[in-house]
């Protein structure tokens, strides 16, 4: 019921066997490398150890690194669209992984190397002509956008050039400048020029403006060059082109057409490349990034002269395996030394060690936050009562077999590629058979359906224990459970609703046990009783008053539960907290009827698809011909809506009672995650 | 008794419920439903988790149709103030979901930056609806007959007992304030959890409060 017991691990290894240590612990990833780098601040560790820097072939591994990536997203960008189909989106398969085995950076450098001259060799001139293509055609792109505005000049452009006399331009000017620049020029150059208009078009960027071809004499370039800037002249250059721009047109029309096609055939040749390549580049992208880490890794280490000192955590129970890993690894070049802990609680990293069954539900308790490395580990704890009040609020045997395929599917299909799907699978397959069961016992078949479509009332028959709605054979106004004090237990919801905060006593009752305990073993006596003995105290108490029928039992109970919360708040911080320790009870009594959420939750998902069951007979009755149709369709919406609704907010509310009334008695949580040295191996194994 | 046709308080009680519970729900997903455009405009592919915040608040609607419902359809029987009074506790109630809009659309924007932090988002998104079941909670109680056999004007008090877990559940606005300052909390370091879930819970107590009182209502009525 704790986290994993750790250790702390220490070990000098002579430095030609260094490598060969690291390699083995990544592989098997079962240490957390603690940084040494704050330790050698010390100046009595300095003496001894310096700091160390990364493996030497981190330069070579991150150059290879960069070089693949730019091929992997080379390749990426020309992939057709990956049909994933919707039966791969379904039932995803792993990736086959290839088998490794190099056993250094080196040579798993001279393969990268050697793989990516042949990748180069094949890719680098159709790369190089594709991306020569592409800026043709970027560029023809823009040409054709500028001359189509020219389309109205007939005009040879071969023409259109500056003379040995004459200087010639073509641009845009914006419609409402034209006429003032048209002046301004003729009188810079003495009338001594021609201004030729287009008609008004409207570019790209949603302006007004006018093509012009200005012809002047040499000597007024500069002022004329003046005057077009200050009227925001656009100059076009159509220096080498011929003929008029329509023809000019239909040439640039049919070269893009040139251009595309050699693109579209060169992308055709690149995705065999890709189709050639592609897998084995995963595979040395994962081998470099896999080396890079070791390489990293180095930083953490400390160094003398010919030796390395490593440090790092390791779960007690590989204690033996990391030793052994670390002498086969070093051929006995080496010194381990194991120790408790030597750290502050919060320093050490929490592993959750729970058995295979509850394992996926520590997932919920990681939600929350990990606990702290000496508290309790809550994940077995959750798992009863989770399952049971997820049971209680969805409540329909259908709903249930629903949730319970939808469970199997995430968790046997989705859960082979993902880790966070495997979990949430697991759990809703749990939780759809704790569904099935609370179902049939308050006889919920999507909600009333027999009774409503087949005239057969669940509750005349024994099959079902408890109507959430009424009265059912076991429990109802002739056949009430028994009577509580002057309260006759003789319906469905009165029933249920004692079940849930009877439940949530209990439930609370377990927090708050293992909560003394705890405070008990950490702070004493003092301490446990004043935060959870009071309340264990009270619920003692209010169950033997209720059993032994003495309602002045429980009064005193009360009474006694208030001075002493009051005498709590009194010593941590005067009157006016005694004062407020007095509403301590609101506290306990809000935990408790908290729980009533269990009826509610329970009655809304009944009471809904009951709604939808109604809805459906109505339309089906009072429409002719379609409206059976309609109700069809109104089951079918209705139903998956309530599924869903509900599903999620069982899941939820059930979170929010472990969450707040039952983590509150004893959990605080607050650990570091234990995060080993781990190669992560996707594409590629070793064994 | 002062109406003739037990199901005309009913029927005011049932359109209450739907009525007022809908306007929560309105005004709650709209909140939620404004950040969820702002996080599609940036991210398309978050529309699934902006569905799923923006239904939360939606399922105080849905608690106020269930009780008109149960009310025109199922107690039909059940004493005519009772009904009126559990309309009143669920629509009012149903307010909550104000709270719970704004909770969602924190919960939202943290998850558009971190899909990690989806769970912890979702617990404080659910807060504020406590009040919203305590108010169906109530309702059912009603409806139940829990006044089954209470003689004349006496059943008029159902309706205080609806007052109060309906006006209590408006604490659900604040409780939406405070968890959605908890979840920016909790984004930003997340071991601030536990205690972001205390503040959170804070508002509640009147919420208790007010379900406290509305079942000694009940039971003042039934002894």
């Amino acid at each position: 019921m704790r986290p994993a017991r750790m250790r702390k691990l220490r070990a000098v290894i002579l430095d030609e066997k260094m490598d060969n240590v690291v390699r083995e612990l990544h592989e098997e990833g079962l240490i957390e490398l603690c940084d040494l780098t704050p330790k050698l601040e010390d100046p009595e560790w300095a003496d001894l150890l310096s700091p160390s820097t990364p493996a030497p072939y981190i330069r070579d591994v991150s150059a290879l690194l960069i070089k693949t990536n730019r091929f992997l997203d080379l390749f990426d960008s020309v992939k057709s669209k990956d049909e994933k189909g919707l039966k791969e989106l379904l039932n995803p398969t792993l990736p086959p992984k290839k088998r490794i085995t190099f056993s250094s950076a080196d040579e798993i450098i001279s393969y990268g190397r050697s793989l990516l001259e042949k990748v180069e060799t094949d890719v680098k001139e159709l790369a190089d002509r594709l991306n020569e293509l592409e800026g043709r055609i970027n560029y023809l792109q823009q040409l054709r956008r500028y001359i189509e505005y020219l389309i109205d000049l007939d005009i040879d452009l071969e023409y259109v050039k500056s003379g040995p006399y004459t200087y010639v331009v073509v641009g845009l000017v914006p419609e409402d400048k034209i006429s003032q620049l048209k002046e301004r020029i003729f009188s810079t150059t003495d009338n001594l020029s021609e201004v030729i208009e287009g008609e008004p078009v409207i570019t790209s960027e949603n302006e007004r403006k006018v093509a012009v071809i200005l012809v002047t004499l040499k000597e007024y370039r500069d002022s004329v060059s003046g005057e077009l800037r200050r009227s925001g002249f656009e100059r076009i250059d159509v220096s080498n082109l011929k003929g008029t721009p329509k023809e000019n047109l239909e040439e640039i029309d049919r070269e893009i057409r040139e251009c595309k096609g050699e693109k579209e055939n060169i992308l055709d040749r690149l995705r065999e490349m890709a189709n050639k390549w592609y897998k084995e580049l995963l595979v040395l992208h994962e081998l470099l990034e896999i080396e890079k880490e070791r390489a990293e890794s180095y930083t953490y280490y400390g160094r003398t002269e010919r030796t390395y000192m490593l440090e790092g955590w390791v779960p007690e129970k590989y204690v033996d395996r990391v030793k052994a890993t670390i002498e086969r690894a070093s051929q006995g070049y080496g010194v381990v030394e194991i120790v408790e802990p030597d750290e502050p609680e919060e320093k050490i990293p929490v592993m959750l060690d729970n058995p295979k069954p509850v394992k996926p539900f520590e997932m919920l308790t990681e939600m929350f936050a990990p606990p702290k490395y000496n508290e309790v580990d809550p994940t077995m704890l959750i798992v009863p009562g989770f399952l049971m009040f997820y049971g209680i609020m969805l409540t329909d045997t259908v709903y249930g077999l629903l949730l319970t395929i939808l469970g199997l599917f995430v968790w046997k299909k989705l859960g082979k590629v993902s880790e966070g799907a495997y979990n949430i699978g697991y759990i809703l397959t749990l939780a759809g058979i704790a569904t099935v069961i609370a179902g049939i016992i308050t006889g919920g078949y999507l909600g009333d359906f027999l009774k409503q479509f087949l005239g057969f009332d669940i509750y005349k028959t024994p099959l079902a224990l408890v109507n959430p709605l009424g009265d059912s054979l076991y429990i109802g106004e002739s056949n009430p459970l028994f009577n509580l004090g002057s309260v006759s237990i003789n319906n469905g919801p009165i029933a249920i609703l004692l079940f849930s905060i009877v439940v949530g006593i209990i439930h609370l009752f377990i927090g708050l046990v293992i909560g003394f305990k705890e405070n008990l073993e950490k702070k004493g006596f003092k301490e446990a009783f004043l935060n959870q003995g009071i309340w264990l105290f009270l619920i003692i108490a209010l169950a033997v008053g209720v059993i032994t029928n003495t309602p002045c039992l429980i009064g005193g109970a009360v009474v006694v539960v208030i001075l002493l919360c009051m005498v709590k708040g009194y010593m941590s911080g005067g009157i006016l907290d005694a004062a407020l320790g007095a509403m301590d009870i609101t506290g306990f009594l809000g935990n408790v009827l908290s729980y009533a959420r269990l009826l509610a939750l329970c009655l809304a998902t009944g009471g809904l698809a009951m709604a939808v069951n109604i809805m459906a007979k109505l339309l089906g009755e009072s429409i002719p011909v379609v409206g059976i149709l309609l109700a069809v369709i109104m089951l079918l919406i209705g139903h998956t809506f309530n599924f869903v609704m509900n599903g999620l907010g069982a899941f939820i509310h059930s979170l929010r009672l472990h969450y707040v009334e039952f983590f509150g008695q004893f959990y605080e949580g607050g650990g570091k995650k234990f995060c080993p040295f781990k190669a992560k191996r996707e594409y590629t194994t070793v064994s | 008794m002062v109406f003739e046709n037990p199901l005309l308080l009913g029927a005011i009680g049932a359109g209450l419920a739907v009525g007022i519970a809908g306007l929560g729900s309105g005004i709650g997903a709209g909140i939620a439903g404004a950040s969820g455009a702002g996080v599609i405009a940036e991210d398309p592919s978050k529309f699934g988790t902006a569905i799923v915040f923006q239904a939360l608040p939606q399922t105080q609607g849905l608690y106020g149709f269930l009780v008109a419902i149960l009310i025109l359809f199922v107690f039909k029987s059940a004493p005519e103030w009772a009904m009126l009074g559990a309309g009143i506790a669920t629509g009012l109630a149903g307010l909550s979901a104000i709270g719970q809009g704004i909770a969602s659309s924190a919960g939202l924007g943290a998850v558009a930056e971190d899909d990690k932090i989806f769970g912890k988002a979702m617990v404080f998104s659910v807060l504020p609806e406590t009040q919203a079941i305590y108010g169906l909670l109530v309702a059912i109680l009603l409806l139940v007959g829990v006044f089954g056999n209470s003689p004349g004007a006496a059943a008029i008090a159902a309706l205080g007992a609806g007052l109060a877990v309906g006006f209590a559940g408006l604490s659900g606005i604040g409780q939406g304030i405070t968890a959605a300052g908890a979840i920016g909390a909790t984004a930003r370091d997340p071991d601030a959890m536990g205690k972001g879930l205390v503040l959170a819970v804070m508002p509640e107590t009147f919420a208790i409060f007010g379900l406290l009182i509305a079942i000694l209502i009940m039971l003042g009525m039934m002894f």
